[in-house]
């Protein structure tokens, strides 16, 4: 039950910190979908997913985060049965299949499989402890937990995820403790991979042929983002022009000239940063910055503070899926990381992946309010 | 338990490494952020300033709709159109006096035209002043960009139909995408999409991709160059079952009256014509249509945005008598040379019903009975089938029941039943209401679409086919072409005899004498046919006042030719007066132009 020692022991701090992300996140959808006829329709979905996040937050304070950890390989299941449904009958939006559709509502089973892949690989790795680390025979299972949804999204296509499902399950496999002689031949394997990939060009052709051509472009684009500035490279150089524009202090709210002119495409979405960037200058990204760094530090805290294995793994696995979104999706937009849609988590406009984090920030509270508790 | 080894501190050791990782990546960001807006922000700064690179949107050509032997009934027309972008100019006034000094468009005018667009445009959309623009007008606001700011030309492919009314309420009409549709049709706003019709039906296949075209401004609002131009991506070209021949035969035939013609190929379901009159012109809507065409559109009494072909329902009058002649003979009630004496009415009750020939037909069989339309023969056999019997045939030959056009909101019509009316008016089925209804009178709605099929039924035997509109497509990039094959959906078995025995009946009511459609008979084939009068006030008993003759509907479903049947058509014209003489010259007409040249009306 929620008890008031509970919510004694609430960080509040934390509970601020999200709320001011959040709100900033709104001010920027504002500005960002606003038309000549007013406000969009489109912030006021936004303030509802906000509010339902927040709810949703609050609500995974009641249950012990064990209950969580046991119910994680549930949501995994289900996670894959939307993603295959996803394949099956889902809406197209921008050339790929992503969206289910629920009603009036679009569902967008790829948010959530990052977050259930993140909890049941905390739950495998807490259950399955190894002295001295995994070696590769221990990472079969937890691979093929990986990589069942990771091919499903990468049929869609969707690239962002896909690197997001990878770079994240590597990070939780670092943190669980894997043997360095596995990291290794993992290199070495990965290496000869790319090699070839690269070298070899029916393979090549095969692997580039299989994309999408606004993938191809996007790759193309960043590896020389001069090649063609109207085509694909126009996204980063129009989110390079929006953020660097806003100098030290900014064109003040509403007023990016960028972002307000619809330069930008998907700016209420991908792009949230680079208007912010411009409208608030340097001083108002790095504030923003500094709001998520401190975020993410308490949430290594968090993994610092817990009491078990399986809270040090799912507060570990949490932090390093938001600090991969917020690298990509920042990075994509200051031209260092290639375009591909990750949304800045609590910021981005989107339903599925808003609602996604909160739940995932309600379970690292969780796990920092049972921090003293006693459980057996 | 496992207490040793549910141990967190092996992890907890490594943790430090995660938020160094959390760091450096914060660290890089925030060098990167510092490289940008503050290093570099002065240059980025002037790179907004003028980057003025405006995507102007490129409208694709639409597909292109040809009849079955492709000849153009849809087209598009390349035309100029002078638009303003009034963000680009930075003293609009002045842009707006040099460009009507130029154009022919009063300064008022365009201010008008900025100001309706300010609701509906975002940002930096072109607002168009001057719809296809003279070449010399063209070529003085090209060759004057430095002097007009914010000015542009944008090509425009108008969509055309070159015949005006001919088959718009199969084309339908196109129109630009609206907030709410946007989403549901993933497509931009500006971009014309199909609003009814087989322009909305086909949509998807028609539309084409936008391309857009980038051009810089300086900071003066003055184009400096054309960056560059990603070409639109024309639609997919369609070619419909329909014969322009026939389908103008149709028109012509209605001219200006109301009504309808539907024709089809009995062998695949092909259809060959559609027509519903009044018409429209749907070149009115591409540019948008003004709200007083709408609204006289709409308010029209004559309904001419209605597609009776499909969407009205008649009585079928005698056309009736073809599936109670069926009925009859296929449950053995009707025998060919049972002879039934009509005597211009009969009597049931203290009711008269009449014959429509006043002094009678004398003692009629089968035969002479279907061919001169003999009322009271009907009355009769229709009583000793039993009117649920024919109701069942009625049903089997697709009435009351949808054909499975694609063109939208079909009705299907009513076969009533002893049931349907006990329920509908709490009172029973009279021996009246089996006369009347046995002679196409009375409750029984068909739509000209359904009697179309059913007489193609009656021509091929027992196949029911799906109405077929699309023939194929050809992807004007690739040259890729889709072959649409005939869908049959349905039969019902008919005894071949007696088939042929009603259908050498209909030959007679075209070719005999005493026939009720003489009007229909071409030397090019032998026609089949029978003519239907459809009361619109029911006349039921002898001696009340009768409805006015100007009033009646006329009908007439035919097929040839009769031994070999490559087209069935049916024709309704409202308040046509009598079958044989106002609607059958129309179906001759339909079948001659259809024949003539049948033999080359394949594509290629």
């Amino acid at each position: 039950m929620l008890s008031e020692r509970r919510f004694g022991n609430l960080p509040w701090g934390i509970v601020l910190l999200v709320v001011t992300i959040a709100l900033i996140g709104l001010a920027a959808v504002y500005s960002a979908t606003y038309t000549s006829r007013g406000p969009s329709s489109l912030f006021t979905k936004q303030v509802v997913w906000i509010s339902v996040g927040f709810v949703i937050m609050v609500l995974a304070l009641i249950p012990d985060y064990h209950t969580v950890g046991r119910y994680a390989y549930v949501l995994y299941a289900i996670s894959l049965v939307l993603l295959v449904l996803v394949m099956i009958m889902g809406k197209t939006g921008m050339g790929a299949q992503r969206w289910l559709a629920l009603g009036p509502f679009a569902f967008q089973p790829s948010e959530l499989a990052k977050l259930s892949v993140t909890l049941a690989l905390a739950r495998y790795f807490a259950e399955d402890p190894k002295r001295g680390g995994y070696e590769l025979r221990d990472l079969a299972i937890p691979g093929a937990m990986v990589l069942l949804p990771l091919l499903l999204v990468l049929k869609q296509p969707d690239l962002g995820t896909a690197m997001m499902l990878l770079l994240t399950s590597s990070l939780i496999v670092v943190l669980a403790g894997i043997h360095l002689r596995s990291v290794l031949i993992l290199l070495v394997v990965g290496l000869v991979i790319a090699t070839l990939v690269f070298a070899v060009s029916p393979v090549r052709h095969k692997i580039w042929g299989s994309l999408r051509p606004y993938q191809q472009n996007r790759i193309k684009a960043f590896v020389d983002p001069g090649s063609d500035p109207l085509g694909s490279g126009y996204h980063a150089n129009q989110s390079k022009i929006a953020v660097g524009s806003g100098q030290i202090m900014g064109k003040g709210y509403r007023k990016g000239t960028q972002s307000q002119m619809a330069f930008l495409p998907e700016r209420h979405t991908d792009f949230i940063f680079a208007v912010i960037a411009e409208e608030t200058g340097f001083f108002g990204s790095s504030l923003l910055l500094f709001l998520y760094l401190v975020l993410l530090l308490v949430g290594v805290d968090t993994a610092k503070n817990a009491k078990d294995r399986l809270g040090t793994l799912m507060a570990g696995g949490i932090v390093s899926m938001i600090s991969l979104y917020v690298l990509i999706n920042v990075g994509m937009s200051v031209g260092i990381v290639p375009v591909v849609g990750v949304p800045l988590p609590l910021v981005s406009y989107g339903g599925t992946s808003v609602i996604a984090t909160f739940l995932a920030l309600g379970i690292l509270l969780n796990i920092q309010t049972r921090r003293f508790m006693l459980f057996y | 338990m496992f207490q040793q080894q549910d141990s967190p501190e092996a992890i907890q050791r490594r943790l430090p490494l995660l938020a160094a990782f959390i760091i450096l990546v914060i660290v890089i960001l925030f060098i990167r952020l510092w490289y940008l807006q503050v290093l570099k922000g002065e240059y980025y700064h002037e790179q907004a300033e003028s980057n003025r690179i405006r995507p102007v949107m490129l409208r694709p050509p639409r597909g292109v709709i040809y009849d079955r032997s492709g000849r153009p009934l849809v087209e598009n027309e390349l035309v100029f159109d002078i638009s303003l972008i009034p963000e680009d100019a930075p003293n609009l006034d002045a842009t707006i006096e040099k460009l009507s000094a130029v154009v022919k468009v009063t300064p008022e005018a365009i201010r008008k035209a900025l100001e309706d667009a300010a609701d509906v445009r975002t940002r930096y959309d072109p607002v168009k002043i001057r719809e296809e623009a003279p070449w010399d007008e063209v070529a003085v606001v090209e060759a004057h960009q430095e002097d007009l700011p914010g000015a542009i030309i944008e090509p425009e492919h108008l969509r055309r139909y070159p015949y005006g009314g001919l088959a718009s309420h199969q084309f339908g009409y196109i129109g630009k995408v609206s907030q709410s549709q946007r989403k549901k049709e993933q497509t931009d706003l500006g971009m014309l999409i199909g609003q009814s019709g087989l322009e909305k039906i086909y949509d998807k296949l028609l539309r084409g991709v936008a391309g857009r075209r980038m051009i810089q401004v300086n900071a003066a609002g003055r184009k400096v160059k054309d960056l560059g131009i990603e070409e639109p991506r024309p639609g997919t070209d369609i070619y419909l079952t329909i014969d322009l021949d026939a389908q103008k035969a149709a028109e012509d035939g209605l001219g200006s009256m109301a009504g309808a013609v539907v024709a089809m190929d009995p062998n695949t379901g092909e259809i060959l014509a559609l027509t519903s009159h009044p018409t429209y012109d749907p070149n009115l809507f591409p540019r948008g249509i003004s709200p007083k065409d709408w609204v006289r559109l709409m308010n029209d009494p004559s309904h001419p945005m209605y597609n009776r072909a499909i969407q009205s329902v008649y009585p079928p009058g005698s056309t009736f008598k073809i599936i109670v002649s069926l009925a009859g003979l296929e449950s053995g009630v009707i025998k060919l040379d049972d002879k039934v004496p009509c005597k211009g009415f009969l009597m049931s009750g203290r009711h008269s019903f009449r014959c429509w020939k006043k002094g009678g037909h004398g003692s009629v069989s089968f035969h002479q009975a279907l061919v001169e339309s003999c009322d009271v023969y009907f009355y009769t056999m229709g009583d000793r089938i039993g009117w649920d019997r024919v109701a069942e045939y009625a049903r089997k030959l697709g009435f009351g029941s949808l054909t499975g056009i694609l063109l939208p909101d079909e009705k299907p019509g009513l076969i009533p039943t002893t049931e349907w009316k006990k329920k509908r008016t709490g009172e029973a089925w009279y021996p009246g209401d089996t006369y009347i209804n046995s002679i196409g009178q009375g409750y029984i709605q068909v739509s000209p679409i359904q009697a179309c099929q059913m007489i193609s039924v009656v021509a091929n035997g027992g196949r029911f086919y799906r109405p077929m509109l699309l023939k194929q497509t050809r992807n004007r990039e690739t040259g890729d072409v889709e072959v649409f094959s005939p869908e049959q959906i349905n039969s019902v078995t008919l005894d071949p005899k007696i088939l042929w025995e009603v259908r050498s009946a209909l030959a007679g009511v075209v070719n005999e004498p005493g026939g009720t459609a003489h009007k229909a008979a071409t030397p090019l084939a032998i026609v089949a046919g029978k003519t239907g009068t459809a009361q619109v006030i029911a006349q039921k008993v002898a001696g009340r006042k009768l409805s006015e003759e100007t009033q009646d509907h006329a009908w007439f479903v035919a097929f040839a030719p009769v031994e070999n049947p490559k087209i069935a058509v049916a024709v309704v014209v409202e308040h046509g007066g009598h079958g044989g003489s106002a609607a059958a010259p129309i179906a001759k007409k339909v079948i001659e132009e259809y024949l003539k040249n049948v033999e080359r009306k394949t594509i290629r």
